[in-house]
Parts: structure tokens; C-alpha cells; sequence
């Protein structure tokens, strides 16, 4: 079976833990539970008519007191960018975060996630920076935990794109 | 490499376990296999003599690559792997940790159980992340309210407009004598009113800004002399009205500079709130002295009166609370005191009221000394200087009283786009009363076909229109005419007055900005330098002459009089800075600390030279972040960064072109602004 390890990068706070519990589990819990360290999931999808394991790599958070250990990206097939459509900070985040990752490991394909799209009235990003953020990678697309909107989307997207051709 | 009991009891206690590397991903235990670390991966792993280690985690499988590296070469030390979580059998999830290390020449694993320390850790992360929520949070709220507070703003100052159109329209003709003193009061009260409006939505941005920056920092200045000189200029004939006596303090020494932190339109309005008071309960045939003193460590500003004093059942504190009113005359809402209060604290001074020995009471406020008044000799003779900018403001700003229009030089064809019609009719009456001819249009698709049909020599653009507004009409103007060698000369309009919608004014595209409800004499003044020397020369009419002059004090100051020198610098400060500011956005945008540090430095050497405190207080916030290798935040630095060093662009191209027209600083500025 193929196996593709995928990561869920992002600044602190935008959903990249609720993202992988509700693809996983189906689970959302309103409580902000900060992440320190690397948990790693795993689930099988069906892609294209075959069964393909995907390990999920949810790393915490970047920000002033966590920094991105570039090493936790080896072997990585894609990952999701994510950000908070809430917090339009935290696509200026994402957006250096995805420069870096791009100067360390090459293009790899990944799929741009903002976030909380349930959260309609707080919205804080401007169609000219979705539009921005779209044109990287496989695109951008708006999700949430919290509902679930897109998160199958997302993870179908991206791993479909590491299929090999 | 054996392990005795009492070792392994004490890898037990501390949640160690410790693997021998094989090779080939093979691990051998090191003494019994931990129980803790079977609960996780199962407790047929001990039973092995060997484990591959990297297929029970994709964690470890991922760490061995840097373990293994780490053995096979000749480093020292520990390599380690950070946190991870790893859920054992039943669920349960334990954090982790490894590090690889050499220990009697055998290559070594240990694997750690990190509860204790990652709970603590956790702990801390989640408070400080849940107070850079709670801050961002805020930070939206009071975004939010000034939306809010932008919008009454807006909606206040459209009937304030056409107010003060019609006392304009009044005094272009002859006014009959008893009809004049009416409408003074009607100019004198609706600009009054319009500072208040203003005065609100400065002290709300001040807000803003001390909550964005966290520092209570205040980078203007005043002079305080000036200010109360400027108070009994404006209350003497109110006063007089009453019969009571309002004098500058005979005692004042006029030698000295008394220049103190703050801002001249909140101070005048500290000055206006206390004398209102002392005219509320002065008798008549009394006197009132405004007057400034030297409080040691403090420059200090009072009002005297002779009137009761305060109340006896009533303290200082009291009389600044919000809402707080005299006891028999009551005066307004009971804001006046408060805001003084909460503006002369927030520029680290203090306030008060007492009653006086002799009588009556005094109001005073304490302030520090502006911070580069020592350095110009606070206490030293004022230096014989030209007209200061801020007395020529102030006269622009002043109610215009029933100074005739008179008729302009030259005839100029004005486009008045403005979506209130009683705004737009009273502007095109009072340029047709000054000689001018004006067309008027409600929004900025007809400012557009206006233009496309005929040419103008000015265009003032309000901001906030339906359908296209003000800044897009503005910007589709630049852009038609982008590389025609053509430029429209645009003043902006706008009912808001923050710094904020200046710049934005200004960014669109416009050439100079005047905020809304505006006094006809600036306006044809405004008009009228533009159609006459084009938009550059504007700037310096529009831009507030107090940051300008602060700007030609330092340069003056850094270069010691030498005027080439001078323009030597302005030039190739507005050559570089856009270089600087590149350099410093490359750097945010690769996450770069080292680079931002030494950028951010450079920069703000270069800005210190012309003082701008806002500039380099944001380029050493920037460097700071550089230095400490967090970015966080870097993002909002840069964009006040950038907005402060437009405001010092503008400044410094006012001086290039204001003082000496022949200068070819004129030049390289216009031909800096065009390039914009």
C-alpha cells in the first residue's frame, strides 16, 4: 500500500490539530489546546480506486517561542499550509513559513487552508489575499474543524496530488 | 554493556530507557526492557533481544537519520530529537523525547518520558499564547470601534460642512453690522465644534497606537508658552463679554523655551477646558491668569481664578472623574475635565485643582519637558528664529471670521466631486464667489467622464462617495495617466481626519489632503498654490508644520547650520531609505533575523538624523526583533514603519521645496513625488 507521510504547518492557534482530529476521528472541541512537539497520525484513504495510508505529521505551531525544526520534514510527500481566517497575520505566517520550507526542501506540493470558515463574521481576509494564497501551491481552500466544510477536500486534494503520475 | 539493579531502578524512576545501536536500525536494551515503554509499544517488544526502534515510531524512524549521522561522525555532545507525542496501545498518549549520544564507545539511544516537564512546559506555552490571543483579540475590538467611531465621524461632519459653508457664503457679501457678530459666532462655534469631533478621533487613534505600540511613548512636542498664549488669545473675548479680566501671567519669562511633551491641539484644548471652568465660576471684575512655571523635573501650566475655590466637599480626583460636574452651575457632559485628565497622563504628567491661599483656585497640569529640550538648551533664550510653523497653522486653522473673499488672481476651473449635495452646491458657490468656475459631480465615475470631456485645473475628490469613491476615481486617474507626462492635481476631501486617512488619501494618489469641514480661505489657498506650482509645493501647505519644523530643527542641528550638507543628506536619505525598506521586507518575508538586525540598524541611523521618533522607534523595534530572533510582530513593525517614513518622505520634501524655491533639492523632490 502506498504511504505518504504529509505534514499540517502553520503559525499557533489555526486549527492545524483540529484539522487532523476531524479528518481522523470526526472529533472538534471548542477548546484551545496549544501543541508542543509532534504528534503523528495515520489514516487510510481511497484515492483513485486504490487504498493509500496517509501519516499525519500535526506540528506545532510557529510562532516567537517555537520554531520550525526543519529536520521533521524529511521524507514529507505534501502538507498543508494553514492559516486563520480570522487572524490575517496568520497568513503573512503561513506565507514566509511556505518560503522557507520551499528555499529547504524544494517545491512539494501543498494545499493552502484558511481556516475557521465557519467563523463568517470575524472573516478577516481580504478576497485579494485568498486570491494571493490560492495561487500557491495546489490552491487554497477554506476550511473548517469545526463543521467539518472542506477538511475531506483538503486531504483528498493533496493526496491525490502525491500520487505518482 | 551490562546494567546493574540499582542503575536500572534509577532509569526506572527517571523515565529513562536506554538502547544500544546495532546497526542496520537494530537496538538492544540496555539492562530490562522499561514497563512504562511497553505500555506503549506493546509488551511483546521486550521480549525481543533486538527491537527495530524505528518501526514502532515514524517519529523515531525519522530521528535515527540524525541519530545515526550524529554516531558516525566525529561530533560531541547529544544530538536531541525534541517532543513528541506517542499514543500508546489503550489510547493513551505520552510525550516523548530522544537523544542520541556516545557513552564507552558504544552508540546509544535514550529514549525519555517527558511528562512532568512538557505538563510545565505546555502550561507556560498556553498562558503566553492565550494572552497573544487575548491581545489580538483586543487589538480587533478597538479596530472594530474605530470603524464605528470613523463612520459617526463621517456622518457628523457632513452637516458641519454645509454649516460652515453657509456662514462662508454669509460673509462673501456685504453683511449688515448686526447680523455680523451672529455669524462670527456661528464660524467661531462650528469650528469649535469641529475640533471637538477631531479631538475625539485623536484621542481614540491615541489609544490605539499606545495599545499597538504597549509603551505609553509619546514622541510630539509643544510649547507650552505658545499654547497659553494661543488660550487667552482665543477666550479673551468671552471673557471680556462677562466682564472678567483674562490676562497672560505678567511673570511669564518669554527668554526661555518651554517646550514639553504633548501635542498643541489637545494641549489648546487642556487650556480651552480649564478656562471654561474658571469662566464658569469667575465673578465679574475679576482676573484670570494663564501662565506656565518652571516645576523642577516638570514644566507646569495653570489657570488662576478668583472665584470661590473648589468645594470643600469636593477633591481634585473627584473634579477629573468621568462625568463629573460643578455642584450649583453644572457644566457640559463632565468630559472636559476627564479627557484632560487621560491626555495629560498619558503624556506622563500630572493634573490637578486646588484652592488657592489668596482665593479662588487653581488648575494646573505638569508635563516633562519635550526630550530634545535639554539638548536645545530648555532653560536657554529662545534663539532668534523665522515665523514658527505652528503660528502659521494656527492662523489657517482659526475661524475665518468675516475676512473678505476677495476675488483670485487667476480664473481656475475646479471639479467639485462630492455625493452631498448641499456640500458640493456650497463649495461650488464659494469658488464662484472667489472668481473661480466649478463643476460638480456625486461620485467618482462622473469625476472620471467630467475629466474625459473637459480639463480642469484642480479637482477636489471626497473620500467617501457611493458607487466609486474618492481613492478608486483617484487611482484610475493616476493610472490613465501613467507615462502621459500629464498629472491632475487632486485634493482629497474627507469628513475623517486620523493621520491614517491622510496617508491612505495620499497613497491613492491624491496631491494634497484637507479634511472636511474645511475653512474657505485654506481652500482657495490650497487651490490656488496647486494651480499655480503644481502639486509638489502643496505638500508643505497640507502637512502639519510642527512634525516639518521638528524635522528642520534636527537636520539644522545634526549638520550645524550647513544648508548643502543638508541637502545632501535629504537626498540621498530619500534615494536609499526605498532600498532600506526593501532589504528590511526581504528579510521579514525569509524569516531572516540576522538580516532584519542589520538592515533595521542602518536604517535607523539614518532616520535618527532627522529625528522622526516614531521612524526610529519602529526601526529599533525591528532591529530588536532581529537581534532577539523573533519575527513575531515584524509584519505590523514594517507597515508603521513604512507609514512613519512616508509622513518623514513628506516632510522632508516639504523642506526641500518650502524654504528656497531655486534650491535643486526642488527638483530631485518633485521628480521623487512624480515617480511615486
Amino acid at each position: 500500500m502506498l504511504t505518504f507521510k504529509m505534514c499540517m504547518l502553520g503559525s499557533f492557534s489555526v486549527g492545524k490539530t483540529s484539522l487532523v482530529r476531524r479528518f481522523v476521528t470526526s472529533i472538534f472541541s471548542e477548546k484551545y489546546q496549544t501543541s508542543i512537539g509532534v504528534k503523528v497520525d495515520k489514516k487510510i484513504v481511497r484515492v483513485q480506486d486504490q487504498d493509500v495510508t496517509l501519516v499525519l505529521w500535526d506540528i506545532y505551531g510557529e510562532d516567537a517561542f517555537q520554531k520550525l525544526q526543519m529536520s521533521y520534514l524529511r521524507g514529507m510527500s505534501g502538507y498543508f499550509m494553514v492559516a486563520d481566517g480570522t487572524r490575517h497575520q496568520t497568513v503573512d505566517v503561513a506565507l514566509a513559513l511556505e518560503q522557507k520550507v520551499t528555499e529547504a526542501m524544494g517545491r512539494i506540493p501543498f494545499v493552502f487552508l484558511l481556516n475557521k470558515c465557519d467563523l463568517v463574521d470575524q472573516w478577516e481576509i481580504e478576497p485579494e489575499t485568498e486570491k494571493n494564497a490560492a495561487a500557491h501551491g495546489l490552491g487554497a481552500l477554506r476550511t473548517s474543524a469545526k463543521t467539518g466544510e472542506g477538511v475531506d477536500e483538503a486531504f483528498l486534494r493533496l493526496a491525490l496530488a502525491m500520487l505518482p503520475k | 554493556m551490562g546494567a546493574t539493579p540499582i542503575f536500572e531502578t534509577f532509569l526506572a524512576e527517571q523515565g529513562l530507557a536506554l538502547f544500544e545501536y546495532l546497526g542496520k536500525g537494530s537496538f538492544r536494551s540496555i539492562g530490562a526492557f522499561p514497563k512504562w515503554l511497553k505500555e506503549i509499544w506493546g509488551a511483546e517488544i521486550g521480549r525481543a533481544k533486538t527491537v527495530r526502534l524505528g518501526e514502532q515510531s515514524p517519529f523515531l524512524e525519522n530521528f535515527l537519520f540524525d541519530a545515526e549521522r550524529f554516531w558516525s561522525s566525529r561530533a560531541s555532545g547529544t544530538v536531541n530529537s525534541g517532543n513528541w507525542i506517542e499514543r500508546g496501545r489503550g489510547g493513551v498518549e505520552t510525550p516523548l523525547e530522544a537523544s542520541a549520544l556516545r557513552l564507552d564507545g558504544k552508540k546509544v539511544l535514550v529514549v525519555r518520558n517527558s511528562s512532568a516537564a512538557f505538563a510545565e512546559q505546555t502550561q507556560w506555552l498556553q498562558t503566553a499564547r492565550d494572552s497573544v490571543l487575548e491581545h489580538e483579540r483586543l487589538m480587533r475590538e478597538i479596530q472594530n470601534k474605530e470603524i464605528l467611531l470613523h463612520c459617526i465621524i463621517h456622518d457628523l461632519s457632513q452637516p458641519l460642512s454645509a454649516m460652515r459653508g453657509c456662514f462662508n457664503c454669509l460673509t462673501v457679501g456685504d453683511l449688515p453690522p448686526d447680523l455680523k457678530p451672529f455669524v462670527e459666532t456661528g464660524q467661531r462655534e462650528s469650528h469649535r465644534q469641529e475640533q471637538m469631533i477631531r479631538g475625539v478621533l485623536d484621542a481614540f487613534s491615541g489609544d490605539l497606537a499606545a495599545v499597538k505600540s504597549h509603551t505609553g511613548a509619546v514622541a510630539e512636542s509643544a510649547d507650552l508658552a505658545a499654547c497659553a498664549r494661543h488660550a487667552v488669545r482665543n477666550f479673551s473675548a468671552a471673557f471680556m463679554e462677562k466682564g472678567i479680566r483674562l490676562q497672560l501671567d505678567p511673570n511669564l519669562d518669554v527668554r526661555r523655551e518651554w517646550r514639553s511633551v504633548g501635542d498643541a491641539p489637545r494641549m489648546d484644548r487642556i487650556f480651552g477646558n480649564f478656562l471654561e471652568n474658571a469662566m464658569r465660576y469667575s465673578p465679574p471684575h475679576t482676573t484670570v491668569t494663564v501662565g506656565v512655571e518652571d516645576k523642577g523635573a516638570l514644566l507646569g501650566a495653570f489657570v488662576d481664578d478668583e472665584g470661590p475655590g473648589l468645594p470643600a466637599d469636593q477633591s481634585a480626583d473627584k473634579l477629573f472623574a468621568l462625568f463629573s460636574k460643578g455642584r450649583d452651575r453644572p457644566g457640559k457632559a463632565g468630559l472636559g475635565l476627564y479627557f484632560c485628565k487621560m491626555t495629560v497622563e498619558r503624556w506622563g504628567g500630572r493634573i490637578g485643582a486646588e484652592t488657592r491661599a489668596k482665593g479662588g483656585s487653581r488648575f494646573w497640569f505638569c508635563l516633562p519637558p519635550a526630550p530634545n529640550a535639554s539638548e536645545t538648551g530648555a532653560a536657554g533664550p529662545v534663539r532668534p528664529s523665522k515665523k514658527p510653523f505652528r503660528e502659521f497653522a494656527e492662523e489657517d486653522s482659526a475661524p475665518a471670521g468675516s475676512r473678505p473673499v476677495g476675488k483670485a488672481a487667476k480664473n481656475l476651473r475646479v471639479l467639485v466631486a462630492d455625493d452631498t449635495e448641499v456640500n458640493r452646491e456650497l463649495t461650488m458657490e464659494l469658488l464662484k464667489a472667489r472668481g473661480h468656475s466649478a463643476v460638480g459631480v456625486a461620485d467618482g465615475r462622473q469625476a472620471l467622464d467630467a475629466l474625459a470631456k473637459a480639463r480642469f485645473d484642480v479637482v477636489l475628490m471626497d473620500e467617501v462617495m457611493p458607487g466609486m469613491n474618492g481613492l478608486e476615481a483617484t487611482r484610475a486617474i493616476r493610472l490613465r495617466e501613467a507615462g502621459s507626462g500629464k498629472h491632475q492635481v487632486i485634493i482629497g476631501l474627507s469628513g475623517n481626519a486620523t493621520k491614517e486617512d491622510e496617508k491612505r488619501s495620499l497613497d491613492a494618489g491624491v496631491d494634497a489632503y484637507l479634511p472636511k469641514p474645511f475653512d474657505m480661505h485654506k481652500l482657495f489657498q490650497m487651490i490656488e498654490f496647486a494651480a499655480h506650482s503644481g502639486s509638489a509645493d502643496m505638500i508643505s501647505a497640507v502637512r502639519p508644520a510642527d512634525s516639518a519644523e521638528s524635522v528642520a530643527g534636527h537636520l539644522e542641528r545634526a549638520t550645524a547650520g550647513n544648508k548643502k550638507l543638508a541637502q545632501s543628506l535629504v537626498r540621498s536619505f530619500l534615494a536609499d531609505a526605498p532600498k532600506r525598506m526593501a532589504d528590511i521586507r526581504r528579510a521579514i518575508a525569509r524569516n531572516n533575523a540576522e538580516m532584519l538586525a542589520t538592515t533595521a540598524h542602518a536604517l535607523k541611523g539614518s532616520v535618527a538624523i532627522f529625528g522622526a521618533p516614531e521612524s526610529v522607534a519602529a526601526a529599533r523595534n525591528l532591529e530588536a526583533m532581529g537581534r532577539a530572533a523573533n519575527l513575531h510582530g515584524a509584519q505590523e513593525e514594517f507597515r508603521a514603519l513604512d507609514r512613519e517614513l512616508n509622513r518623514l518622505r513628506h516632510d522632508l520634501l516639504a523642506l526641500a521645496v518650502k524654504p528656497a524655491k531655486k534650491s535643486s533639492m526642488r527638483g530631485s523632490a518633485w521628480r521623487a513625488r512624480r515617480r511615486k
